[in-house]
């Protein structure tokens, strides 16, 4: 099996399973959704089971939100063209993200845009974008 | 000359009462049992053994597909106790509210077994002529097959666990593996569907086409939470261009998880 194999095996994953490499439940991400947030990073790890990217953003009342952008395993974002320092803290960027059902200050990444243009998923390059609705999960 | 006898009979008095203490029965531990020579003990593994059939030794995934899916669905003719199926509707009403339901694995609690071997994680597998070694990518959860002819640890004493104890023996051109001795709570067979400590499986694994896939055969019965024989069978992908890494479910990092930390969306 070579590694285009093992990614797209990945990427059915997603699509029947709702996240490849979700070791638990999503269904508190609204999938059928997308959130836009523009803020700054305050950390992003870099780490297996998940990564994920702490962002600061000023809400629509003036005040400082802490959103937690949950992401899948760094193998897989590895295919997908990332590096361990692909953000650092005080980075302006642009999330977009599936947010929670409960409306709490979260989000399922779907991709990231960095103040140079460049747009990040967790998809590899090629395939196709992640739908704003995908099937329904099976777990 | 007083004195000396004095010493000596003193001597006796305690050397008898010795004596006496030590063939009282009450007092006597019963003697252990043989000690199991380890899986990895040198002459353990040089002991005389038929050659195996195959070597599982590998990394694998589990192939995911249609047909073939990583969740573990109850055939029609098994029928859950009133106190599983209550669990399963409770998720069931859980998911349509848009809710996760137990979702133990979220909170770090292990996998299990069998739901360890169905993740989207490769699992590193070595064989020697003892056992088979596992390491799942997923959370490094360790499972062994003990092949070197020993029996189920006394349930007197055997430790309850996440993958349980297996022991397995071949067959023609199988292994088959008997797992017994599971944990009593927080393991599920999937969402819903709980495991208790009568949980009991039997796989029946082979290597088809050429080797590259795994094919086990599963038999679970768990009379604490269904009745009648539930069979279901999967497959794994060699992958050759793959290993596994050191994953920890760890607390700092689930803080930052609104998946497992949304009080709204979890029920425990």
């Amino acid at each position: 099996m070579n590694r285009l194999q093992f990614a797209c095996i990945c990427i059915l994953g997603l699509s029947v399973a709702g996240s490849a490499h979700a070791h638990h439940s999503m269904e508190g991400f609204d999938r059928a959704k997308n959130v836009t947030l523009v803020g700054t990073v305050k950390q992003f790890k870099w780490a297996n089971p998940h990564s994920w990217i702490e962002l600061e953003i000023t809400n629509d009342k003036g005040v400082v939100e802490t959103w937690n952008i949950e992401m899948t395993a760094p193998f897989v974002l590895v295919r997908a063209g990332w590096k361990s320092n692909s953000l650092k803290p005080g980075d302006k960027v642009t999330v977009v993200g599936h947010p929670q059902k409960s409306g709490e200050p979260g989000a399922l990444f779907v991709s990231v845009t960095t103040a140079d243009g460049q747009t990040l998923t967790d998809r590899p390059a090629g395939a196709p974008a992640q739908p704003a609705a995908p099937p329904a999960p099976a777990k | 000359m007083h004195k000396r006898f004095a010493i000596t009979t003193a001597a006796w008095a305690t050397f008898a009462a010795s004596l006496v203490w030590a063939q009282a029965p009450s007092a006597q531990p019963a003697p252990a049992p043989p000690a199991q020579l380890g899986a990895l003990a040198p002459s353990n593994i040089a002991k005389p053994r038929p050659a195996p059939p195959f070597d599982i030794t590998g990394t694998w995934l589990h192939a995911m597909a249609r047909d073939n899916p990583f969740t573990f669905t109850p055939p029609p003719d098994v029928k859950l106790t009133p106190a599983a199926q209550a669990q399963l509707d409770a998720a069931k009403k859980a998911r349509a509210e848009g809710k996760a339901y137990h979702d133990d694995i979220g909170q770090c609690w292990p996998a299990g077994l069998p739901v360890l071997m169905t993740r989207v994680w490769p699992i590193a597998m070595i064989q020697k002529p003892t056992a088979i070694f596992m390491v799942s990518g997923f959370m490094n959860s360790v499972r062994i097959i003990y092949l070197d002819g020993r029996k189920h640890t006394d349930p007197d004493i055997i430790i309850p666990s996440f993958n349980g104890e297996s022991i397995g023996h071949w067959e023609g051109d199988s292994l088959v593996v008997d797992t017994i001795g599971f944990v009593d709570d927080h393991h599920w067979i999937d969402n819903g569907i709980p495991a208790s400590d009568q949980l009991h499986i039997v796989e029946r694994m082979r290597l088809i086409g050429d080797g590259a896939t795994l094919q086990i055969e599963y038999t679970f019965g768990d009379p604490k939470n269904w009745v009648g024989e539930w069979k279901v069978t999967k497959r794994w992908k060699r992958v050759d261009d793959t290993d596994i890494t050191e994953a920890s479910c760890l607390p700092d990092l689930n803080a930052h998880m609104p998946s497992v930390t949304s009080k709204s969306v979890n029920i425990h």
